[in-house]
């Protein structure tokens, strides 16, 4: 039951900051794919560096244990990747 | 105070501030709970859920069973979260509004019928979706969570959703790109 609390208290934070990079709109999103508005990149790589610094360094300490790391097979990730900016392009969510 | 709640209020974040808002949120997600923040696997998990319900013959597959069981995951709990992020955000923001099809750029480019949004909307959340389902994850669940983690998925993916969502909108925009 705490899991799902968290999890919702998560998710709030989470939408939350979606709204307010601005990824809910579709121009945001496909004017990356169009080079005139590089706000997604900006968020997602802020995101990836503050994450990527804070778990190593929780790793580091003893903190925490990383849960199941994402599986790596290369053609299902690129092919699925590729599948996947076509539906990104078209939608704009 | 004041300054804090006027920034706080504004439609648009700079998006280094909302990225280190989400940034914060995906340590926090491993750190209490052991779970990775993703959006797309809770639509599989409920797709499961509901297709179990109605076909369960046809839903009877390794898929389905085993890489995403369905039912009311984590990551379920976390999309009705996100659902009512966004709203919170949208109404702090003042811009809380029901809407069908009222972004300019769209309008501009492909006509102001709403039809036309729904469809293409719906068909290319369906390929979106299957892509990542192949992918193993979406934009937050293998490209941010994964890519945290430093798993070479994540960095694969994201080179291939750039490369054919910059070939999708080149088509789709032509001259206009």
């Amino acid at each position: 039951m705490t899991n799902y609390i968290i999890a919702l208290f998560l998710g709030v934070f989470f939408g939350l900051s979606l709204n307010k990079a601005g990824l809910t709109k579709y121009n945001k999103i496909v004017n990356v794919f169009r080079l005139t508005d590089l706000a997604v990149l900006k968020f997602m790589m802020t995101a990836l560096v503050v994450s990527m610094i804070g778990l190593y360094a929780l790793r580091g300490l003893g903190v925490i244990t990383f849960p199941n790391v994402p599986a790596t097979y290369i053609a299902g990730n690129l092919i699925g990747g590729l599948i996947f900016g076509v539906g990104m392009a078209l939608t704009g969510y | 105070m004041k300054w804090l709640i006027t920034q706080i209020r504004k439609e648009e974040w700079s998006p280094y501030i909302a990225g280190i808002l989400l940034g914060v949120m995906g340590v926090l997600a491993v750190a209490l709970s052991d779970n990775l923040l993703g959006a797309s696997g809770a639509f599989e998990n409920l797709a499961g859920l509901i297709g179990k319900a109605i076909a369960p013959k046809i839903f009877n597959t390794l898929y389905f069973n085993f890489v995403m069981p369905p039912g009311i995951t984590w990551g379920v709990v976390l999309l009705i979260g996100v659902f009512f992020g966004g709203m919170l955000g949208a109404w702090s923001s003042g811009t809380f509004k029901l809407r069908w099809n009222d972004d300019l750029q769209w309008k501009r480019v492909f006509g102001p019928q709403i039809w036309k949004r729904a469809m293409i909307a719906f068909v290319g959340a369906i390929i979106l979706e299957y892509g990542a389902g192949i992918a193993g994850g979406c934009t937050s669940g293998l490209a941010i969570s994964g890519g945290m983690l430093l798993a070479p998925a994540a960095f694969i993916f994201i080179a291939g959703m750039f490369v054919s969502g910059i070939a999708t909108a080149l088509i789709t925009y032509g001259r206009r790109y």
